[in-house]
């Protein structure tokens, strides 16, 4: 079930993570930007990227902090109006990034406060989606995610396009003697 | 193979749509006297001077387009009926009315060539806009509520244009709640505070053995 | 002549649509039960758009397409001088219209090919609905495109990442392989009452299918409706 190729996912797994390493690291100094020696301490509070952090969860070698995007201050403010916050600056993989911290198990209670994010913002995303004017992105286009950019796009391009049809008036219709490659045969037969 | 995640491009244009629907029946009255037409598609005709025969919409525009022919407006198509359908997709907010499926491309083909053979043209292109905008409210409306995962949708007696016209989001929100809604996601027992799990067997990892250290 | 698929009091079916090219057995058909082929061609090509995976490929129905448009091009190239300017171009049209069926089935198919090639062929069920042809598309795309992939990037790398399935030598699974999404929603009707079906492991999710009406379902637990030709995708 690979997304090898899905720019999303390899563009949300480059996002860094705060890690705290389990275990001493030799030799791992460059990770580590206020190490010393050429090695990460135990205990170190180090920044990674989704990527290899969960490589070295899976190893055990360190452990993911939730990052501050989804800490307690931010759900309130999210929960308080969820329709106006700007998430994108938050984290543009808001939901990529959380899902993939609910699989780390990182916090339990972070699925659900996705969801409930979700459901408050999708009401507004989808009466902009479908009403959205034709030129231009409206202004509340930065402030979405990823992902609702894309519902956002699916349903004003589908909006769009049927407005499109339906003001196309009746269709050009090809000469029928322009269609005619055949060359004639002197010999009707009609089999 | 890349770029999956992209903007993808809707799944049938409205021609295309448009196209399946040009293969209803409606009825002309020809002009001109001509003989069946065997055709792949099936049997039309014969063809006789004010005599009506029932082809597909396709044909009729076709023959229409070049003065061979008026259209039968059909009788879904006026304005009584269309004033009775406005009014019960009015007085039935939850609830579509049966119309044809692809009434929208019809009305629009029909309205498009042949705008002359309806009388009240104007007034039957109104209420179809009316309906339409009825209609379409309501799928807002259905679009509305969702808002975890569902397992099922029903739409009775929409139509294709309709339809198509939701596809894209419909899909991609409910892909959206479904990811989002799901027992993985809602774990609630805490694990041990110290250590987090090796990630379950959805993951996208290189799964790999991992050396003894 | 009952021709359309639709009548006009609202149903959406037309006049028995058959039961598609899939069995070879001589049935007596009457000539009024022969399905249309147009009318099958459009809604397989609809089931083969709609669906996210490579669905069987209805060789028998594509055979007598071909053979109908063969057949109706050299009686219209016959008859050319006989016939008006009008009767010609109705001919046209309708050889047109199929073709474009024909090619946009066709098509479709191919472009999950592209997209899902490996997968394809690392899955026997999924290569045995390929016709010989696509099956030889197939591969030959993917030849080219190992071949693409080895002279710019893996064969550059060290011995052990160059696979174009694995990450790594010591993954273990083909964790680059692209496959089909199976979990999107489709929409779909069936013909008949199909009673209450279960969509998901627990029995929790279930959905009571009435005859021509439209269902939004995910694709996943109604893969096998679809096989079975009970329900159609729209």
């Amino acid at each position: 079930m690979a997304n090898y190729y899905d720019i999303h996912d390899i563009l949300m797994q480059d996002e860094n993570v705060s890690t705290v390493f389990l275990h001493k690291a030799n030799g791992a100094g460059f990770l580590d930007p206020s190490s010393e020696d050429n090695n990460v301490a135990r205990g170190s509070v180090v920044d990674l990227p989704l990527w290899l952090a969960q490589d070295l969860v899976q190893r055990q070698i360190v452990h993911v902090k939730l990052p501050s995007c989804f800490n307690a201050r931010v759900r309130k403010e999210v929960q308080a109006d969820p329709a106006c916050i700007d998430l994108r600056s938050k984290c543009p993989f808001y939901y990529e990034m959380g899902c993939k911290l609910v699989e780390l198990n990182v916090d339990p209670t972070l699925g659900p406060y996705l969801l409930d994010t979700l459901r408050g913002r999708y009401k507004d995303l989808l009466c902009k989606a479908l009403t959205a004017t034709l030129t231009g992105n409206p202004k509340f286009v930065p402030l979405l995610t990823e992902e609702e950019t894309r519902l956002f796009e699916a349903g004003r391009d589908s909006m769009k396009a049927f407005k499109k049809w339906r003001l196309q008036g009746p269709r050009l219709e090809r000469a029928a003697i322009l269609g005619r490659k055949r060359t004639r045969d002197p010999t009707p037969i009609w089999s | 193979m890349a770029g999956q995640g992209a903007s993808e491009p809707a799944l049938f244009t409205e021609l295309e749509v448009e196209f399946m629907a040009e293969d209803e029946s409606i009825n002309i009255v020809p002009n001109v006297r001509m003989d069946t037409l065997n055709m792949i598609c099936g049997d039309y005709g014969p063809f006789r001077p004010q005599i009506p025969v029932t082809v597909p919409l396709w044909l009729g525009i076709a023959m229409k387009k070049r003065s061979k022919c008026r259209i039968q407006p059909p009788d879904w198509m006026s304005v009584e009926r269309l004033s009775e359908v406005l009014e019960m997709e009015r007085e039935a907010p939850r609830e579509f009315q049966p119309l044809p499926f692809h009434y929208v491309e019809i009305a629009k083909l029909l309205l498009d060539n042949a705008r002359e053979d309806f009388e009240n043209n104007y007034m039957v292109q109104s209420l179809l806009e009316d309906i339409k905008d009825v209609r379409w409210d309501k799928v807002e409306k259905g679009l509305k509520n969702l808002s975890g995962r569902t397992h099922a949708v029903k739409l009775k007696n929409i139509s294709a244009m309709e339809v198509n016209r939701m596809r894209t989001f419909t899909v991609r929100a409910l892909q959206s709640f479904f990811k989002h809604d799901n027992d993985d996601m809602m774990k609630q027992t805490p694990t041990d505070s110290d250590s987090q799990s090796t990630p379950s067997s959805s993951d996208r990892l290189p799964r790999r053995t991992l050396r003894p250290r | 002549m009952d021709s359309g698929n639709g009548s006009e009091d609202g149903t959406p079916w037309g006049r028995g649509d058959g039961q598609g090219d899939d069995d070879d057995n001589n049935r007596d058909w009457g000539l009024k039960d022969i399905p249309n082929d147009v009318e099958v061609l459009k809604r397989v090509w609809r089931n083969e758009k709609s669906a996210p995976e490579i669905l069987a490929y209805e060789s028998l129905l594509v055979e007598r397409v071909q053979e109908q448009i063969a057949n109706m091009e050299e009686n219209i190239l016959a008859a050319a001088e006989s016939l008006d300017d009008m009767m010609l171009s109705i001919f046209e049209m309708d050889v047109n219209r199929l073709m474009f069926l024909l090619r946009a089935y066709l098509r479709v198919r191919l472009s999950k090919i592209d997209k899902f090639a490996l997968h394809v062929m690392r899955t026997a069920d999924l290569w045995d609905r390929l016709s010989p042809q696509e099956q030889e598309y197939a591969s030959k795309f993917v030849d080219v495109l190992s071949k693409h992939m080895h002279d710019s990037v893996l064969g550059k790398l060290e011995k052990e990442y160059e696979s174009m399935m694995k990450q790594a030598a010591s993954s273990e699974e083909n964790d680059m392989i692209v496959e089909p999404n199976l979990d999107t929603y489709v929409f779909c009707r069936s013909k008949t009452a199909l009673g209450t079906f279960q969509l998901d492991d627990k029995g929790d999710e279930t959905v009571d299918m009435m005859p021509n009406d439209l269902y939004i379902l995910r694709y996943r637990p109604v893969r096998n409706l679809i096989e079975t030709d009970r329900i159609e995708l729209v």
